[in-house]
């Protein structure tokens, strides 16, 4: 009691309301000035919403924009996939006959159809083989920008003049 | 005295401007710069044969050699910088020019003199590469990387197989330089502005290994 007694004599050199405003400033910076994003930072400090709330807030499902076919798609399909495709994605280009496995037909919507964009992107720019085909398709990632393919991609629907069922 | 003057700047002009017989002009008087384009400088776009001005550090003499006293069709489908590449058989393509011996010689010399490109070459390895590494990477030629869809090379019964876009492969190992091969499937940009070849990102070692390969690939391999 008695230590109890001289720890509650102890004198603080600061009043009440210095010691607010030194907690509210450390917070404050603590949690917003180390970072460029605040609301990162923030956000795990946050308590998790319940389902009821993320069915309900969640933005729609964006959705993606389509790649526009310009002159430049149709030059790039003539310069590098014309040599196996075709000039005009027939599956008859000049290397057509010499492959083990025929070039694809870009004109086939029976076929095409079957494919989804992303498999169509996966095929270009990883190669045939990541998307279980002939390895007769080289992967086009370090030659062929990713919006450069996607535009290819719209470009072989165009041919095909189908979508993706 | 002003025409004189004029005549006199005209005929310096032309002492002036003609060329030294050095051996350069031995490629000129056989009219190589036609077709092809000999030094760096020059700007046609659409020559109508490959790019000679770095010949010194692309091919071997001896290839050169045999190629300009009996002429062979390295690019079946065409060259791929001509407009008309891909729009059906090149039938109309016209034969390269043979020539006799001794222009043969001087001819390989002055060619063997290009060296346009700066860039340091790395050395290629020159251990041999063992049968499962040789497996391995025809594996990736054809496989991982579809080289053969373009290039003509030889499979395991010694047979001529492989598309026809790109440069014929079977002979390579005769034809070219393992260096250059080695640089061109590191930086193809220093030779030509736009390849239609696929980039490749290939490790140091794979790069080596390629090249060897390819450097095994020759025409008395045929079968």
């Amino acid at each position: 009691m008695k230590t109890s007694d001289k720890m509650g004599s102890i004198k603080i050199p600061y009043n009440n309301n210095f010691l607010d405003l030194f907690i509210s400033l450390t917070l404050f910076f603590g949690l917003v000035g180390c970072g460029q994003n605040s609301d990162e930072q923030v956000a795990p400090m946050m308590k998790p919403p319940l389902q009821q709330e993320v069915t309900t807030s969640r933005p729609p499902k964006p959705v993606p924009t389509l790649a526009k076919v310009t002159e430049s798609t149709r030059n790039t399909y003539q310069w590098y996939c014309a040599q196996c495709h075709g000039t005009k994605g027939k599956g008859d280009g000049i290397n057509a006959k010499l492959l083990t496995v025929p070039p694809r037909n870009h004109t086939k919507a029976e076929y095409m159809e079957t494919r989804t964009d992303e498999q169509l992107f996966e095929a270009i720019k990883f190669g045939g083989l990541s998307v279980g085909r002939a390895p007769c398709m080289p992967a086009w990632e370090h030659t062929l920008s990713e919006d450069t393919i996607n535009s290819l991609v719209q470009y072989i629907r165009e041919l095909c003049q189908c979508e993706a069922l | 005295m002003t025409l004189k003057a004029l005549i006199f700047l005209c005929l310096g002009g032309i002492f002036f401007f003609t060329p030294t017989p050095t051996q350069a002009g031995v490629l000129e008087d056989n009219h190589c710069g036609s077709c092809h384009r000999l030094n760096a400088e020059d700007t046609n776009t659409n020559p109508a044969g490959p790019d000679l001005h770095y010949a010194g550090q692309k091919f071997q003499p001896q290839w050169l050699k045999q190629f300009l006293k009996k002429p062979a069709v390295i690019r079946p489908g065409g060259l791929t910088t001509d407009p008309s590449f891909l729009q059906g058989t090149p039938d109309n393509m016209s034969p390269h020019p043979s020539f006799s011996e001794e222009d043969t010689s001087k001819l390989v010399a002055s060619l063997m003199n290009l060296k346009s490109v700066e860039s340091n070459f790395e050395p290629v390895g020159t251990e041999p590469l063992s049968k499962g590494q040789r497996a391995k990477i025809k594996y990736q030629f054809e496989r991982t990387f579809g080289c053969i869809s373009c290039h003509q090379s030889l499979n395991l019964a010694g047979k001529v197989r492989g598309g026809v876009s790109g440069p014929s492969l079977v002979n390579s190992g005769n034809r070219l330089q393992a260096e250059w091969v080695n640089h061109w499937l590191q930086k193809p940009e220093v030779f030509i502005s736009k390849s239609r070849m696929p980039r490749y990102k290939l490790d140091a070692l794979t790069r080596d290994q390629l090249t060897q390969f390819l450097m095994t690939l020759k025409n008395e391999n045929i079968r």
